[in-house]
């Protein structure tokens, strides 16, 4: 579902800068969970936790093809979400691919609300998660 | 000066509601909203509410079980009145789900205060309340009270001033429900099903304080929202048509055919109604378009409703020139689905966007056709509305009508309705000497001398030509008429006008 898209980018930027420099595994997975977590503190309120959880784990299956390892990040009772496993599977990789991965599942799930709710609401409620922070990147002049 | 309080009233933002509401909504009300799955509750409480919230005077709304969150941002936002920009900002919206799937009403109420506390809202929704009312059932919970929550959440949100909605289906009025005693407004919103078409209305069954339209009140929804068609210019005549008490007789107005005016007492008096009885052919859409022609030379606009069948409306050439220049309005609604209301809404708009003063309704038998099935059992009287409404705002009204050729009785129009009208003019064929002519006669002018003459006219390429009286002849309104008694015999080249 992830395109080279200018969310995609802003999710990159936004993951990098939470990570810090030159992570591991673990503060990766740390920056990809609390990335979630902030997601899921957006959204929760308007759609409930269970329309959370279940944009989740729709999420993990669209990933799957592209990461076949994701399902196992997925756990038996859809009704709470719980993003310890996929927490602990980011962290058995390395850190570029743990940065990968974690950025096509944000990405996909962005998207997949996208298709929902539309691109501007989606960015209204979401926007503030991948805002830049100070420390990041200046924004490119992407125009031709 | 006065001591009491003074409730301000909201406008909705939905057209036509605040007419059917009594002025508009009363601040700091507690009100409901029902009706059955799919007649646009979820749709009216989205349109007030980005109507009314601002940052300052924020609206929350609380989803509990029923619509997903995630499917009525998804369809709402197909309505041009959502505004992604508003979310978080004037609009919240808060889910309830998880609260009322544990079936504990205070815990409900407790959620609701807590948000309420949090953002001051001004407004306040909750979608759906069956929801909060089934979940009360099910609960084997003795404190779940459901009456008292309602109570509790009314008094509630009255004291934190948020004008409060409750928005819940499958209520039925014979119902001893409590929120019907608490609620100060009920809006009941209603579908129409008859044969192929749906006809959508609504009922303001309650409304403290204010005097609201009774009765039921057909709405539209399209892309724009809810529409209410109030029940239109049913107040006292802006500008009566007959003369007033100085005594001045309105003016005549020239109907664009040649010695008719005459026949009239001097033309059309300003803000009649006049119908134009005749069978197919007899040339009333060829009366009803010169009358516009006229008009328009004489620099006056008007508007059309045409109500055929059939896409191209207009073979009268001038009529479509008017139209595309303008001068002429046309209201040409082929929904299966149309309401006198929806109707004279439309004619009313045109009328003030042109600023018309001639109306033509070409025809009745078509308008009858076009309107919903659930509204032809009231045709008379939905027609008196509307002749009403017309001539209320000061427009003169021409109407033509299909009248079926019948030379037993003399009528002027299939309905019964001639009484309704100021006017009336009548066409009919005769047979003479092998030849099917045409005769016209004026039978009313309100208030106003005319001619009583049968008089021959023809069509030509100029129009409608009237002729002379068909001398020598009785008995025109049989169809067949015969010599009178020592008359001479009549030449078939003198009917020629």
């Amino acid at each position: 579902m992830p395109t080279d898209s200018e969310e995609g980018r802003r999710i990159a930027v936004s993951l990098v800068s939470r990570a810090g420099h030159s992570p591991n595994s673990a503060q990766v997975a740390k920056a990809i969970i609390a990335t979630l977590q902030d997601m899921d503190i957006a959204l929760s309120p308007i759609i409930g936790r269970k329309g959370v959880v279940a944009l989740y784990r729709r999420s993990l299956h669209l990933c799957e093809s592209a990461y076949p390892d994701l399902i196992g990040a997925l756990d038996s009772t859809p009704e709470h979400v719980d993003f310890s496993r996929l927490e602990s599977l980011l962290q058995q990789q390395t850190p570029n691919d743990a940065l990968c991965l974690g950025n096509h599942l944000l990405e996909t799930l962005y998207q997949l609300l996208s298709t929902l709710i539309g691109v501007s609401l989606t960015e209204r409620l979401l926007g503030a998660v991948f805002e830049a922070p100070l420390s990041a990147l200046p924004a490119q002049d992407t125009s031709p | 000066m006065t001591t009491k309080v003074t409730i301000n009233r909201l406008a909705t933002g939905v057209p036509g509601l605040d007419e059917v509401l009594g002025g508009g909504l009363p601040e700091f009300s507690f009100n409901l909203i029902a009706g059955p799955p799919g007649c646009g509750k979820t749709t009216l409480a989205h349109q007030m509410m980005f109507a009314l919230a601002t940052p300052e005077r924020p609206a929350l709304f609380f989803t509990v079980l029923g619509e997903p969150p995630l499917k009525m941002l998804r369809y709402q936002q197909q309505f041009d009145f959502f505004d992604n920009e508003a979310i978080n900002h004037s609009v919240r919206y808060v889910n309830l789900a998880d609260d009322t799937l544990a079936g504990d009403l205070d815990e409900v109420l407790r959620r609701i205060v807590t948000e309420v506390e949090a953002y001051s809202p001004a407004l306040v929704f909750v979608d759906s309340f069956r929801s909060v009312v089934l979940a009360s059932q099910t609960q084997n919970n003795p404190n779940n009270n459901l009456p008292q929550f309602i109570q509790q959440l009314g008094m509630l949100m009255t004291t934190w001033q948020a004008t409060t909605f409750l928005i819940g289906e499958y209520f039925t009025e014979s119902d001893t429900n409590p929120i019907f005693t608490v609620a100060d407004g009920l809006i009941w919103l209603r579908q129409s099903l008859q044969r192929n078409s749906m006809v959508r209305k609504m009922e303001i069954m309650k409304m403290r304080g204010q005097p609201t339209l009774p009765g039921l009140h057909t709405f539209r929804i399209s892309a724009g929202g809810i529409n209410v068609f109030a029940p239109a210019g049913l107040n006292a005549p802006a500008h009566p048509p007959q003369a007033d008490a100085t005594g001045v007789a309105p003016k005549r107005l020239k109907m664009g055919v040649p010695r008719l005016d005459e026949m009239l007492g001097g033309g059309l008096p300003q803000g009649y109604s006049l119908l134009v009885a005749g069978p197919s052919g007899s040339g009333k859409s060829i009366l009803a378009a010169t009358f516009l022609a006229q008009g328009a030379r004489e620099g006056e606009t008007g508007v059309i409703a045409v109500f055929e069948q059939r896409p191209n409306h207009s073979q009268n050439a001038t009529l479509a020139r008017l139209i595309a220049d303008g001068k002429i309005g046309l209201v040409d609604s082929r929904s299966p689905d149309l309401s006198i209301d929806e109707i004279v809404h439309l004619l009313l708009k045109e009328i003030a966007r042109l600023k018309a003063t001639r109306v033509v309704i070409d025809s009745l038998s078509g308008f009858e056709l076009a309107l919903a099935p659930t509204f032809r059992a009231d045709f008379r009287e939905s027609l008196s509305r509307m002749v009403t409404a017309l001539t209320n705002v000061g427009v003169s009204v021409l109407m033509t009508s299909e009248l079926e050729d019948r030379y037993t009785d003399l009528r002027f129009s299939p309905y019964g309705t001639a009484f309704l009208t100021d006017a009336i003019i009548v066409q009919r064929y005769i047979e003479v000497h092998s030849r099917l002519l045409r005769i016209m006669a004026v039978v009313k002018v309100r208030a106003s001398a005319h001619s009583d003459e049968l008089r021959l006219y023809r069509i030509n390429d100029d129009g409608i030509q009237i002729g002379e009286m068909l001398s020598g002849q009785e008995g025109l309104l049989g169809g067949r008429p015969t010599r009178q008694r020592g008359s001479v015999a009549a030449e078939p080249d003198r009917y020629e006008t």
